[in-house]
């Protein structure tokens, strides 16, 4: 498993051109097949390139040859215009499909936006109503909130009593029980 | 005379914008460059040495027609080899020039690895075994070595992405080195079956 590793990573330093990582470099001094490997991978390339002529030479000669009343093509003036970027000339030149897709949304989302969004229908007889019935409840706020306080205030005096009945009946306990006068020193205004 | 002599100087590129300003001079000297180059690149995938010539020539007056919108940012060796894949494609889809492509690598009139001579260091055997990994593994190391092409332009070429191309290179390298041996090439022997199984890569 390591040594299959350690040749892809000989193969991607070959094509990258770069220099082999440290952890298959310590491989290829313990492991003599992976030093092997790499040995006849570098020398593999370099020995195709020197062939290569060699090679071609033997390859039987052929005539290839334009006509002679061919004439010479039109320059298409959009190819070579001098300086234009590769990726909008990739865009534009060999994917027209995702542009004609792209400019297809597009427009079809400014439609929406006129048409839809910005376009707004005049408010009905209902939404008047509605808004009426809206203001009308935020004028009429103040008498809902003092009917809120009233109720809340209500309620802490009827607390206040529960307490101080209570407070009397634990007094009248413990003056019964221990034959002692209790007497309040301050009365509280309020809880 | 002078002139021609300063056509054969001239880089591939710089012809071929020769050739689109109508330099016919220019296309046939481009011609002459690659014409072998692109008959070893075609001759695994077609029939008989005959349709690698037609197939060259056809990729050359397709070329000679489209000039015209040769894009000086790529170099020509990759316009021409991705043409090339193109008619080559369409070829094999009509059917006119499907083979069995084991027996296309017996049929080469090329060096044949297995005779002996030629093949060992510093002769022209390994690219002889090359041709018996099958067509694609072949492709790709021409592209590489033969053509000297980085793994994007092979990309390109191919149809196909970057890391498909290191695969590919990776199993071809590893295959060619399996097969030559230890001592680099003394012992090509071509495997029969090895090409129509490694067709599919």
């Amino acid at each position: 498993m390591l040594c299959t590793l350690s040749h892809w990573m000989i193969s991607r330093a070959e094509d990258r051109g770069k220099k082999l990582p440290r952890t298959v470099e310590r491989h290829i001094t313990r492991c003599s097949a992976c030093g092997a490997y790499a040995r006849s991978s570098a020398s593999l390339a370099s020995r195709l390139k020197e062939e290569r002529s060699a090679w071609l030479a033997k390859v039987p000669d052929f005539p290839v040859g334009l006509a002679p009343d061919m004439e010479a093509p039109a320059r298409d003036p959009r190819a070579v215009e001098a300086g234009r970027p590769r990726s909008r000339r990739l865009l534009i030149g060999l994917r027209p499909l995702p542009v004609a897709a792209t400019v297809l949304v597009i427009a079809a989302a400014a439609l929406v936006l006129t048409q839809v969004v910005l376009k707004e229908a005049p408010p009905s007889a209902q939404d008047r109503a509605a808004a009426r019935a809206a203001i009308k409840s935020l004028t009429s706020a103040p008498e809902e909130l003092q009917g809120v306080i009233g109720e809340a205030e209500s309620s802490l005096d009827k607390e206040r009593r529960i307490l101080e009945r209570s407070v009397s009946s634990a007094v009248e306990y413990l003056q019964a029980r221990l034959n002692i006068k209790i007497e309040r020193k301050v009365t509280p205004k309020s809880l | 005379m002078a002139d021609h002599d300063r056509t054969e100087e001239k880089t591939d590129d710089e012809l071929a914008c020769e050739a689109r300003d109508g330099s016919r001079r220019s296309f046939e000297e481009l011609a002459r460059r690659y014409k072998r180059r692109l008959f070893v690149y075609l001759r695994p995938r077609l029939a008989s040495d005959e349709d690698a010539e037609d197939m060259v020539q056809d990729t050359f007056l397709k070329l000679y027609r489209n000039i015209g919108s040769y894009d000086p940012a790529y170099r020509f060796s990759t316009w021409l080899y991705t043409s090339a894949n193109r008619l080559a494609i369409d070829s094999f889809r009509k059917g006119a020039a499907v083979r069995d492509k084991a027996a296309a690598v017996a049929d080469l009139e090329l060096p044949d690895p297995a005779a002996g001579g030629d093949v060992g260091p510093g002769g022209s055997g390994l690219w002889a075994a090359a041709q018996t990994l099958g067509e694609t593994r072949f492709r790709v190391l021409w592209l590489r070595y033969g053509e000297d092409m980085t793994i994007e332009e092979i990309a390109a070429v191919l149809g196909r992405t970057r890391l498909a191309v290191r695969v590919l290179l990776h199993r071809a390298r590893t295959s060619l080195a399996g097969r030559i041996g230890p001592d680099m090439g003394r012992a090509v022997r071509p495997q029969p079956g090895v090409a129509r199984q490694s067709a599919g890569d």
